[in-house]
């Protein structure tokens, strides 16, 4: 059971690596996987499926960074954000905004599972939690 | 007494009187004498001799009687003796054991006080950890109310204070310093 478990992870994986283009998730790849997908169903094609979108989605999530912000955001701000991330990460990234009034002011990025926040809301947190 | 008699009859024989004036004869005085043999040993057979005898045994048994006296005596003094030795030391070993019943006795109380007085400390010691412990969770409880709330108005307050223009100056801010990271 285990190693049918890890198999289909490792089927998956190696589905994601065909899927990627210079880092990148390309939609033309994943089109041309699932393609393959349907025309030659392996066994537990659903378990593949589920493993193959979660890793595509935390790909995407990897290649995409969400800036949430308080108040208006600059198109410019938003591409030098992307370009900041893409240097610090060594692949393409590209920035996509999302309103947050929670914020009060400021930005928070989300990269993947890295959080880079500076606002007014995350300050008053790290106030309230120092005292 | 018969035989100076005889004596002097027979030196006085060449001189006639004595003799003849007491009217002695030898046959009479042999006859006597020998009577008086026989009467001395038969007194001394069945008179003299068991009474010496019986005198004799009468002596040895006071003097065992005596010898056992003394020594019953003597006995008695030693017995005495021992047992004031005994009594003596039946003494010393009492005071002894009560001595050292006192000394445990004593001990235990000490031992009993100290164990207690440990007790009571380490009781002190814990009432006075917990009350420490709840003085400063009370501290934290009431330090992190108070962040709380002051963040909490803070928000508010900034939330209705703050102009977009506030906003977008704090968001060029924020991007100069997210792309320097």
């Amino acid at each position: 059971m285990a190693s049918g478990k890890k198999q289909t992870q490792q089927y998956a994986r190696q589905l994601l690596e065909l899927s990627l283009v210079n880092g990148a998730v390309s939609l033309e790849r994943v089109a041309g996987v699932l393609a393959h997908l349907e025309r030659n169903r392996p066994v537990n094609v659903l378990g593949i499926l589920r493993a193959y979108h979660r890793l595509v989605a935390g790909a995407v999530a990897r290649g995409q960074a969400v800036v949430e912000h308080a108040g208006s955001i600059h198109d410019q701000a938003l591409a030098d954000i992307a370009a900041a991330m893409s240097r610090r990460y060594g692949r393409p990234i590209t920035g996509s905004a999302r309103r947050n009034n929670a914020l009060l002011a400021g930005l928070r990025v989300r990269v993947g599972d890295d959080v880079y926040e500076s606002s007014v809301a995350g300050q008053l947190a790290q106030l309230a939690a120092a005292v | 007494m018969t035989l100076p008699l005889f004596l002097a009859a027979a030196q006085g024989a060449a001189q006639p009187g004595i003799v003849e004036t007491f009217g002695l004869e030898t046959k009479y005085i042999i006859m006597q004498v020998v009577s008086f043999l026989i009467v001395l040993g038969v007194l001394y057979k069945f008179g003299i001799k068991p009474v010496t005898a019986t005198m004799e045994e009468r002596n040895r048994k006071i003097e065992a009687g005596i010898r056992h006296a003394e020594e019953m005596q003597a006995k008695l003094a030693a017995t005495q003796a021992e047992s004031a030795l005994i009594v003596k030391q039946a003494h010393g070993e009492a005071e002894r054991i009560v001595d050292e019943a006192r000394k445990t006795a004593k001990d235990f109380l000490d031992k009993q006080t100290q164990e207690a007085t440990a007790k009571a400390n380490d009781l002190i010691a814990k009432a006075q950890q917990a009350t420490q412990l709840e003085h400063r969770r009370m501290l934290a409880e009431a330090r992190a109310e108070v962040a709380r709330l002051v963040v909490t108005t803070t928000e508010r307050v900034l939330a209705r204070k703050l102009t977009d223009a506030d906003r977008a100056a704090y968001n060029d801010a924020a991007t100069r310093e997210l792309t320097g990271v």
